[in-house]
Order: structure tokens, then sequence, then C-alpha cells
């Protein structure tokens, strides 16, 4: 009896491997376009033969597991290059709409107006007195402010659009993290009995993922389960806990992780690669730097200018006239008054003039207390060390004049009201302390950055005190001198010392300084953009190219071939319409001996 | 090497995705016209067609200097010879005048018309370029000389700039160009009034002097016509090289940006008609029955 029942027991084995076989080819085919799919592979073997009458019988096959065709090196690689190449390519996208923020090809670009700016005071050196002349240079110096102050403002919005998708990222890495702890579970759980293929798969996929987000590095351990770790080892996943990562710093911009004893780390400058890399490469690298080197050149911009303006005359003196820069600490010295420009102050003994002149625009004597033809001016002097408030009673002890510091701590330089009937206004000269430009009194612009430049009040309101001409070493005055404008005209080709940074997340923010014209380093700057856009297009095209050639790697191990599949499809049937037929001979083997009567 | 059909699909895309990229730049550059579109397309290039356009503004304000200048130095050229004539005038009048012919009231009617060339060269003087007073220094809005010949102007001829480093004098300082023409002149009124052949005599000595000074004024004018005229013309050239550099650095090789532009259409056209066999391709399954 045994033998015909071996026969039988044999078939069904094979019956129910080539039925497996079919069911893992089902499998394969239905996963064709699955991304991150690994094709099966049923691996038969046969069963342990069993001695029988002396001799060793086949019992048939078995199916011991199901093989994932899989070379875990290239998926790590591919998995590495993914995440290089969404770095390169979030960053590609950010660097294009950087470009558009600096686009020189229209007539709104920094560089034409700033060629207009110095254009307009040319036509007023060559009219001074000209009404028409004086509205143009006011108005293109208003659009050139409001251009410098949008392009601030754009990089300060972009800059918060960085944050808010890193926000969207970390929220997005949790997910994953914690989806992979749960397969993670599943796996161990499973991996009892067999191999977890398909979870596998999944979870290769997940952390795919999650290298698209960033850098992370992934061991398997004894169990089956995979433990990840991100930058700075901190752990991400660990068996079947995950570990989330949070916005945190004062700012609420940094990226934190939770470490074991409770407290957070700042782990945001040791994120490379993946899209969480990328944007903050852009961030704390490429926008940080634009934005501190067009503060720098606006600064630079303004002081020039106002240094210059703040020692000529428009074609009206003031009678009063308020600064536009306030110090924080009037009874410090003026250089560390906390004024925007109080570095630039020379206080060794160094001197400005102030002129005042009657009610008829005649020059007063300040030496002899008269007015006539020509005049002396009060000579003020900065001498080393020299306070806000010594500075106010300095002015404030010349005949005729009187100074304060108004409520917001802006100095104030009027004719004295006891004078008043006589003396009409007051104007200012030869400052080579550079006070008068620090306090803002008489400046052309106000601002001392990017976003805050703007044209002077006391100018949008008159003209008239758009300081073209100088006044004379006798206190004349001319309204067809236009020796201040051509002054301002010569800082169009003068180099200044403009700061320049260098930004690195992991080395911080450095300051550098190059001397160059105001619109050499803005062409400068403009081209340099251009350039890190270029080679981060470089690095997108290359990392392309790497993903597709691993992928095709990839995907020849492991991805599904339909002719394969359909090979084996057949392969199967016909090995279990042979089991089958073995099932009816062995029936008819059987009906033939129970039909022996 | 195994395919997998999954391959297939994932290399037409990447392939077609980056032969469509290139058709697109290739179509952007023939379309605009420029090599230039973007900041990256040619950092290096762009910094420099920056800073020429920087230099051709600089270079339209100067142009629109010189001519505002000429404007000046023409009306000064033109004032200034209808002076000397008038000085020229007067000589030929003393000349006829010292003759011991000529009676007392001759003369004293004379004394009229040196009145009426003596207002003549005081307007003169008074001449203005779209109301700015050439010949009164910087207080360009006054009116320099009274009828007495009196200088209400300053000292500082007004100054303009024709290149970044160079001015140039277009107004003049009226008391140093025409000095004490208006003294002789009313010197000359009062001699011929009171019949003093001899003061008419001292002030035709006084004419030459002066019409030597105003020629030289007027050379010197000249002389600085001369030189905005050649500093123009630099201007021009310079204009004109400026701009074909930028033209060379901006502007795309039409021709090249063409065969360009056919090179990508032809690749692309390839690319899809070999993708569409690859994937139209029957597998094992269709001839399984």
């Amino acid at each position: 009896m045994s033998s015909i029942g071996m026969v039988l027991n044999i078939a069904t084995t094979a019956l129910s491997a080539q039925q497996y076989g079919m069911g893992v080819t089902a499998q394969n085919i239905a996963n064709v376009n699955t991304e991150g799919y690994s094709r099966q592979n049923p691996v038969l073997v046969a069963k342990q033969p069993l001695l029988y009458g002396g001799l060793l019988l086949g019992r048939g096959v078995d199916t011991e597991q199901v093989s994932r065709s899989v070379d875990q090196l290239i998926e790590n690689k591919l998995m590495q290059e993914k995440s290089n190449m969404s770095s390169s390519s979030e960053m590609e996208k950010y660097m294009q709409v950087l470009e558009g923020f600096f686009n020189e090809n229209s007539g709104t670009s920094i560089s034409t107006m700033v060629s207009e700016f110095w254009n307009g005071w040319y036509d007023i050196s060559n009219n001074p007195s000209g009404v028409s002349e004086r509205i143009s240079l006011y108005e293109q110096s208003v659009l050139l402010s409001e251009q410098f102050n949008a392009l601030g403002t754009d990089l300060i919005q972009l800059d918060t659009d960085l944050t808010g998708a890193v926000t969207s990222g970390i929220e997005t890495i949790n997910k994953i993290t914690h989806e992979i702890a749960k397969v993670n579970g599943q796996i161990v759980s499973m991996e009892a009995n067999n191999v977890a293929n398909d979870l596998r798969d999944k979870r290769n996929t997940l952390v795919s993922e999650l290298n698209e987000y960033l850098d992370v590095k992934a061991f398997e351990q004894s169990d089956g389960s995979l433990t990840i770790v991100a930058a700075r080892g901190c752990t991400l996943v660990q068996g079947n806990s995950d570990y989330e990562l949070e916005m945190g710093g004062t700012n609420g911009d940094r990226v934190t992780w939770q470490n074991s004893s409770g407290s957070y780390v700042d782990i945001t400058n040791y994120l490379t690669n993946g899209k969480l890399g990328g944007w903050l490469d852009i961030r704390d690298e490429i926008i940080a730097k634009n934005q501190l080197d067009l503060d720098a050149l606006a600064k630079e911009f303004i002081w020039s200018v106002n240094q210059q303006h703040s020692q000529g005359v428009g074609l009206e003196g003031f009678s009063s006239v308020t600064g536009k820069y306030a110090v924080t600490n009037p009874g410090s010295a003026i250089t560390s008054s906390g004024l925007s420009y109080q570095d630039k102050v020379d206080d060794s003994s160094k001197t400005f003039n102030i002129w005042l002149f009657d009610t008829d625009g005649d020059p007063y004597d300040a030496d002899t207390g008269t007015t006539g033809l020509q005049g002396n001016p009060i000579t003020i002097t900065v001498t080393s060390g020299m306070t806000t408030n010594e500075l106010v009673t300095a002015i404030d002890n010349g005949t005729g004049v009187q100074a304060s510091l108004d409520s917001q701590n802006r100095l104030n330089i009027s004719i004295d009201t006891l004078e008043i009937a006589t003396l009409g206004s007051l104007a200012f000269s030869d400052d080579n302390s550079n006070v008068l430009a620090a306090f803002g009194i008489n400046a052309f612009f106000t601002g001392s950055g990017s976003g805050d430049m703007g044209v002077n009040d006391t100018i949008s309101l008159n003209k008239n005190v758009i300081a073209a001409a100088q006044v004379g070493s006798d206190g004349t005055m001319a309204s067809g001198d236009n020796n201040n404008a051509l002054a301002i005209t010569d800082l169009q080709s003068a180099t200044v010392s403009i700061s320049q940074w260098t930004c690195d997340r992991v080395n911080g923010n450095t300051q550098g300084s190059i001397i160059s014209t105001i619109e050499d380093y803005y062409h400068f700057m403009v081209g340099a953009i251009g350039i890190v856009s270029a080679s981060v297009s470089r690095d997108r095209s290359f990392g392309e190219m790497m993903v597709n050639e691993l992928s095709t790697i990839r995907d020849s191990i492991s991805a599904v071939s339909l002719d394969e599949e359909m090979t084996n499809l057949i392969k199967f049937q016909h090995a279990y319409a042979a089991a089958a037929k073995l099932i009816g001979v062995a029936d008819e083997m059987l009906n033939t001996l129970l039909e022996l009567k | 090497m195994r395919v997998a059909n999954k391959a297939i699909y994932d290399s037409v895309k990447y392939n077609l995705g980056s032969i469509s990229e290139e058709l697109n730049k290739a179509n952007e550059i023939v379309t605009t016209g420029k090599r230039i579109n973007n900041l990256s397309d040619d950092p290096v290039g762009l910094t420099q067609s920056l800073n020429i356009r920087s230099t051709l503004a600089s270079i339209e304000q100067m142009g629109r200097n010189i001519s505002y200048g000429n404007s000046w130095l023409t009306t000064s050229e033109s004032a200034l010879t209808s002076v000397q004539n008038i000085i020229s005038d007067t000589k030929v009048l003393c000349i006829q005048m010292a003759n011991a012919t000529i009676g007392s009231d001759q003369r004293s009617s004379a004394a009229g018309t040196v009145q009426n060339m003596l207002d003549e060269i005081v307007s003169l003087g008074n001449t203005d370029v779209a109301g700015n007073y050439i010949f009164a220094g910087s207080k360009t809005d006054t009116v320099p000389f009274d009828q007495d010949g009196t200088y209400n102007g300053d000292n500082n001829a007004f100054a303009i700039k024709i290149s970044k480093n160079s001015t140039v004098e277009i107004g003049s300082d009226g008391e140093a160009v025409f000095g004490t023409v208006f003294n002789t002149l009313i010197d000359l009124k009062d001699a011929l009034q009171s019949n003093d052949v001899g003061g008419i005599q001292v002030a035709m000595g006084d004419l030459d002097g002066h019409f030597e000074d105003i020629s030289a004024k007027i050379s010197d004018v000249g002389s600085k016509m001369n030189r905005m005229e050649i500093k123009d013309n630099i201007l021009q050239d310079l204009n004109f090289s400026n701009t074909e550099r930028l033209s060379k650095i901006e502007d795309a090789d039409i021709a090249e940006a063409i065969m360009n532009l056919s090179a990508a259409e032809l690749t692309y056209q390839a690319a899809l008609a070999s993708s569409s066999k690859v994937m139209t391709l029957l597998t094992l399954v269709d001839y399984l029955k």
C-alpha cells in the first residue's frame, strides 16, 4: 500500500508547490509597476528522502522559502544618490526664485536704477537751480530705495518660506519614521517563521523616502528590525519606537531632536543632503549671505551719499533741522553711542562748520556777531571721546544757534529762538569729523540697510534742500553753485570698503570686506548668484543621471520582467498538469488493485 | 543584463525629460534672441554686461552734459563776438570823433550812440540760456550787470563734468570777461559830451586792450568747444564699441541658435519614435494562447 500512497503524497506536494509558484508569479506580475518592489522566487527543495526497504526514496517537493532578488549595496547607494539629487533639485528650484529677484533684464533692476540715480545728480549739476531736475532726482531716489526695500523683503519672505518647507518636511519625516517603527514591529513578529519579503520591500521604500528628506544611516539588527540614525548620531527609529524631530530655537526655525535624557539638541547645521539639507543650505548659506551683503551694500551706499550731502547746502538753509539717526545713550562717547554709523565718526579733534544767515540770506559773522556780505562760521571741534551730550552743549554754546536731543534722542540744531527775528537760516559745511552724516543732519537717505532705506522726509517736503551747492569759504551761497552735486557724482566711481560675508552652516557667518565701487559690488553679487545657481543645476542634472543609472542596475536585479514571469507561469502550469496526471495514474493503479476480486 | 519592464518605461521618461529640457533651452535662446536669459546661463558674461550697461548709461549722460555745455558755449561765443563787433565799431567811431574837423555838437550826438552801444554790451553781458545767466559766475539766477556795468555775480565760473574726472567751465566770471569795458565806454561818452579829444584818444587806446581781451576770451571758448567736440567723438566711439561688446556677450548668434534648435528637435523626434516603438513592443503575453 505504501508505495502508491507515496506517489499520491509526492503528487500532492508537487501540486501545492507548483500552485505556490503560480501564486508567487502572480504576485510578481501584479507588482510589475510597483516602486521599490523586488521580484520574488519560490525556492523549491526536494523533501528529505525516507529509508524504505533498504532504499532511499524521495518524498516530494517542498517550498522552502520565497526569496527576494535584491542587492542591498545597490539599494543603499541608490538611496544615497536620491538623497543627493533631492537636495540639489530643491536647491535648484529656490535658486531660480532667487535669480528672479535679481533679474537684470528689466528697467526696474537695481543696477539700472543706481545708474539713473547718479545721472540724476549729473542733471542737477548741469542746472542746480532747476526744479524739474530736483523732482526727478527725488523720484528716482524713492524708486531706488523702494527697490532695495522690496529686494530685502523678498529675501526675508524666501527665508520664511524655506522655514515653512523645513517644518512640513520634518512632519513628513516624523510620519515616515513612525511608519518604519511600525513595520519594524511587524517584521520582527512575522520573521519568527519566515522572511517577510513584502514588508521588507515596504520598509526599504520608506527608508528611501526618508532619505529624500535627510541623510540617514540604517543598520539591520539581528532580530530583523532596522535602526535609523540621522546626523550627529541622533536615533530616529529603534525597534518599534520612533523619536520625533521638532522645530525649536528662539525663532522656531531650528531643527531639534529630543535625546534620551529629554533635552533638545539643535541638529540643524549637521543635516546634509535630502530636501531638508537643500532647504537649509539655501536658507542659512545663500539667502543669509545675500541678505547680509545687500544690507552691507545699502549701508555703504546710504553712507557715502549722506556723508557728501550733509556738507552741502540746497537753494535755502534750515531754520531747524533734526537728524535721522538716534543715539541710545547720550552720555557715552559718540563713537559708542548706538548710532547706526557710530564707527564712521572721527573724534580726533576733527571739525565741522555751522553757518548762519540773516533773513535776507546774507551771511552772519560768528566772530563779530554781525551780518554782512561775508561771514565766518561757528566751528565745532569733535574731541576724543566726546559724548552726544557734550556735542549738544558745544553747539548750543555757539551764538545764534541752539541744539538739543528730541524725544527719540535725535539731534536737533536750530536758530536760537532769541535771534529768530534777525537770523533766518543755517547751513553746514566742511565736516571731516563725519558727525553730521552720522547723526543724519542734512542727510539725503535715511536707514542703514536694505529694509529701512528711504529718502529723508525733509527732502520729500521741500526739494530745495537737496544740497547741490556748498557754502563758500566766505559764507556766500549761490543758486548756480553745483560743487556738492559734482562731488556726489564723483562717488559713482569712488571705491569704498564694503563688507562681504561668507556664510557656512557649520563654521558660522564670517565678515570680510572688499574695496569696490557701489555698482561693481552689486554686479559682483548678481554674478555670484548666477555662478551658484549654475553649479546647483549641474549637481542636479548629475544627480539625476546617477539615480537613473543606479535605478537601471537596481531594476535589472530586482524589478519584474513580464517575459520571465510568463515563462515561469507556463513552467508551473506544466508541472502542475504533470502532478495532476501523476494522481490520475496513481488512481488507476489503485483501481486496478481494487478490482482484483 | 536583465531588462525589467519598469526599466524600459523609466528610461523612456528620463531620456525624453532631458531631451525636452535641451529643446526648451534651445527654443528660449531662439525666441528671445539672447544667450543669457537667466543669471545662471553665463554668470561671468552677465557681470560683464552689467558693467557695460552701467558704462553705457554714463556715456549717455556725458553726451547730454556735453550738448548742454555746448549750448552755453555757443551762446557765449555769439554774445562775445557781438561785443567784439561793438568794440570795434566804437573804435571806428572814436577815430572819426578824434578828427580835428569834427565839431562839438557832432561829438555830443555821438555820445548818444556810445550810450546805445553801452546798453547793448550790458544786455549781451546779461545773456542767459534757459533762464541761467552765463556771465554771472555761479550766481546763475542773478542778473549779472546793472545798467552802469556794476557786477552782481561772483567769481566762480559755472562748470560741469564732461567725463568722470574732468570738468569744463561753460559759464564765465563776467567781471573777468568784460573787465573795465563799461567804464571805458562811460568815460568815452563823457569825453564826447564834454568835447574832450584827449579823453577820446585815451578811450581809443583802452578799446584796443578790450578788443584783445575779448578776442582771447572768444578763442578760449572756441578751444573749449573744440575739446567738447573731441570728447563727443570719443564718446560716440565708446558708445559704439561698448554696444557692440554688449551685443556679443548678450545676444545669441541666431544662425547657431537655430541650428542648435533644429538639432534638438531632431533628437527629440528620434527619441519619440524609438520610445513609442519600445513601449508598444509585444511581450510574451501576446503570444500565449
